[in-house]
């Protein structure tokens, strides 16, 4: 399913939100099953079938690892998630230093260090975004597969920050709970 | 979801938890990640070089609970065996062991493919040791040995 077709929006990864919003906004409202109560039940059914599909392509299209995701399976670079790639060694030994780092500032309560490493891990993933932004600007509509694996290369590196984003705001939390 | 009984064991006392010094020539690492979740492994074997036998193993997984169970189970399932054996294990031995449901398969995967590539390593070194001993270059006899100080 093509969540840029659901919607109504040109494929582009550099999205405007507002955009993105409005449209998704306008949608359901439209596709509200109060504004259907009339209608025959199959169709009622297909209307609700539509907002959850429209549900579905916004929270794909408001996240940029999905919708760079989205972008390169419609370029036909379909991989599935749980196919194996093979990782950049300093890639991964990067990652594995963070959060070595992470952890043992978590372990040792200093906030201040985490949040620091948040704010490199940050602009690190800020810096590959840009990236992927001109990346997927020039990528001409009929790209090769071998034009590709860079970007879905990039994008992996999107995944290991992001997680390492998440990790970041689990111990804030747990920090504010405590 | 719910984690097996095994998994919960090594999640909350995962054995073998640690760091092995990489420079070592008889250490072999193994760094490994899953692009679909971000999880990274490090996996690290400290092998007799006579032998072949895995003495010591350690490991470091920033993961989910399957993650580090599946880390923690290798590392004691390969210490005594040789690095022959170790390179049989199958992740599906794996999943059995600690019954991890489809959608953890990977993290069992990414163990075995962990082990792998930290057996890959130490045969590397070895080899690259074998070829310095035959004397390939003269130029580095007068640096220093690099046995391991212990």
């Amino acid at each position: 399913m093509d969540p840029f077709a659901t919607l109504g929006l040109v494929p582009r990864f550099d999205l405007d939100q507002g955009e993105l919003e409005s449209r998704y906004r306008e949608l359901q409202k439209a596709l509200h099953p109060d504004k259907h109560t009339g209608a025959p039940a199959s169709q009622r059914r297909m209307t609700l079938n539509k907002a959850v599909e429209v549900n579905e392509a916004y929270r794909t299209l408001r996240d940029d690892i999905k919708r760079a995701q989205a972008l390169l399976a419609l370029h036909g670079n379909a991989q599935a998630s749980g196919e194996r790639e093979v990782a950049d060694p300093e890639l991964l030994m990067e990652v594995m230093e963070l959060r070595e780092a992470l952890g043992e500032a978590k372990v040792r309560r200093d906030l201040t260090e985490v949040k620091a490493l948040a704010a490199r891990v940050d602009a690190l993933r800020a810096g590959v975004r840009s990236g992927l932004v001109a990346a997927f600007a020039a990528l001409p509509a009929s790209a090769a597969a071998a034009q590709l694996s860079p970007l879905a290369a990039q994008v992996s590196r999107l995944k290991y920050y992001q997680r390492f984003l998440d990790e970041v705001s689990a111990i804030e939390d747990e920090a504010e709970a405590s | 979801m719910a984690y097996s009984d095994k998994v919960i064991e090594h999640y909350e006392h995962p054995l073998n938890v640690g760091t092995l010094d990489k420079e070592d020539p008889t250490v072999g690492t193994g760094l490994v990640g899953a692009p679909a979740c971000g999880d990274v492994m490090r996996l690290q074997i400290k092998v007799n070089p006579e032998t072949n036998v895995v003495e010591d193993a350690k490991f470091k997984t920033f993961g989910c609970g399957s993650a580090i169970a599946s880390s923690s189970l290798v590392t004691e399932w390969v210490k005594g065996k040789t690095i022959d054996e170790a390179m049989a294990l199958k992740n599906s031995q794996i999943v059995e062991e600690l019954n991890l449901p489809p959608v953890k398969i990977h993290c069992s995967v990414l163990a075995e493919d962990a082990i792998k590539s930290a057996i890959a390593d130490f045969r590397k070194k070895q080899e690259e040791r074998k070829a310095q001993a035959s004397g390939v270059a003269g130029s580095t006899a007068a640096q220093p040995s690099v046995q391991p100080q212990k």
